[in-house]
């Protein structure tokens, strides 16, 4: 077997241009903790191996209120930076309860959201918060939100040649929460996870967003139940309806990890527990 | 084709040559025989290739070792001291029965001395979160937090 080429990259123009060249035979590496398990199982011979890790892609900056953070940032910085904490509380809290130490440190969230798996703990606080992606290519830059990056298990809206560069948080309105089960609490993949967004003034609600991970083909918002909130004051009732009705709109399947029926209970019941806390229904 | 990668290595400057697709673990055990690292699962699932790259703990299995390239790694290798002394953590391993088969231990020893460097006085609750990581199928979970408290400083030790 003939080895791989390495690139190591100094800057994103650099590293657009030999995607450019090099488009599907070129595989990105960040912190690997996706990739390399292929390799080392020879699921994966990459022709050529970018590194990511030299592009100066490793910030959270604030921009317009809300935040503007790197691709190549650490789940651990994210887990333990203070501007995330204060303005993206899901997110921090999503990154914290990933992995381990180890992984954490090298870890990163465009990794997490490129490797589009339906179980990506960095996804769904994104959703809730209207996060959108920035990618650059040798033909230009363009903006997606989040929700449209998704396509399926694996895949994602990034062209061959494309990167993805930076993660756009708005101005947030109301408070987020986050909310995972896993088959144990560390090192552990979600069997689900909820991200939840309330805007509201004592106890009406004026925008929610309500996003489940691991029920469906890609991390999802669910639409529905989202409605079902706007403009009504909360109360449990009313917050056991909308968890029953975010759930209905998913579609899970029977895995290792969980069965679909599983998936669905827990989903509801951790829905619910992440809207009472920040409704106020729940100290 | 394969490449040229220089590193520091427990404080040591290292050259060798590697492939693209070579681990740091590959570097360490199979070229530079530096064996304190175990290859247990080869996915970042068991801990026991924890090893500190510029201070921090990552698994080896999963750094493809020409992104270390500049950068320094440090093993269990480098705990001796000078003079040939255990590090305290050893130490107190050795003491308190914190290791059976010993394969986890490198890797426990990796994460223990990152969260003192980080918090010399954890709580039990931060210990067991810093070593959530490394699996141990003898069990010594009991042990190697009870190693570490004797170590710490302030309200984790007992």
């Amino acid at each position: 077997m003939r080895d791989g080429k390495y690139f190591a990259p100094a800057g994103v123009e650099e590293a657009v241009r030999i995607l450019a060249e090099w488009g599907e035979k070129g595989t990105l590496l960040a912190g690997g903790t996706d990739l390399v398990p292929k390799i080392n199982y020879y699921e994966l011979r990459p022709e050529a191996l970018i590194f990511l890790g030299g592009l100066g892609l490793d910030y959270v900056k604030e921009s317009g209120g809300g935040l503007a953070i790197g691709a190549a940032t650490t789940t651990a910085r994210l887990a333990e930076d203070a501007m995330v904490a204060e303005k993206a509380g899901a997110l921090a809290e999503a990154a914290r309860l990933s992995g381990s130490d180890a992984i954490r440190n090298s870890a990163t969230l465009g990794g997490n959201l490129a490797n589009a798996s339906p179980a990506a703990d960095l996804a769904t606080p994104l959703l809730v918060m209207d996060a959108e992606v920035l990618i650059k290519s040798s033909g230009g830059d363009r903006v997606l939100p989040l929700k449209e990056f998704f396509r399926g298990p694996g895949q994602t809206a990034l062209k061959p040649q494309e990167l993805l560069v930076e993660v756009r948080i708005p101005a947030l309105k109301g408070k987020t929460a986050f909310k995972k089960l896993g088959r144990r609490k560390a090192m552990t993949l979600s069997v689900v996870n909820v991200a939840v967004r309330l805007d509201g003034n004592g106890k009406k609600c004026n925008e929610a967003r309500i996003a489940l991970g691991s029920m469906a083909p890609t991390p999802m918002r669910c639409k529905k139940a989202e409605t079902m909130l706007q403009g009504k004051a909360l109360d449990r009732e009313l917050i056991k309806a909308c968890a029953v009705q975010a759930v209905n709109e998913a579609s899970p399947i029977d895995d290792q990890r969980a069965t679909a029926w599983y998936r669905k209970q827990a989903g509801a019941a951790l829905v619910a527990q992440a809207l009472n806390r920040i409704s106020g229904l729940d100290s | 084709m394969k490449y040229a990668l220089s590193f520091s290595l427990n404080g040591f400057p290292v050259d060798v040559m590697v492939k693209t697709t070579d681990t740091l673990l590959d570097v360490l055990r199979d070229q530079l025989h530096v064996m304190s690292a175990k290859r247990g699962c080869d996915t970042g699932d068991c801990g026991a290739c924890t090893v500190l790259l510029n201070g921090k703990t990552i698994r080896s299995c999963l750094t493809i070792a020409l992104t270390v390239a500049g950068k320094e790694v440090n093993t269990v290798e480098s705990f001796l001291s000078k003079e040939g002394e255990l590090h305290p953590l050893q130490k107190a391993f050795h003491e308190k029965g914190a290791t059976q088969c010993g394969f986890c231990t490198p890797g426990m020893l990796i994460s223990a001395k990152a969260l003192l460097e980080k918090n010399p006085a954890p709580s039990r609750e931060q210990i067991v979160e810093a070593i959530s990581g490394n699996l141990c199928r003898c069990g010594t979970y009991l042990e190697v937090i009870e190693a570490i408290q004797s170590v710490a400083a302030g309200e984790g030790k007992e």
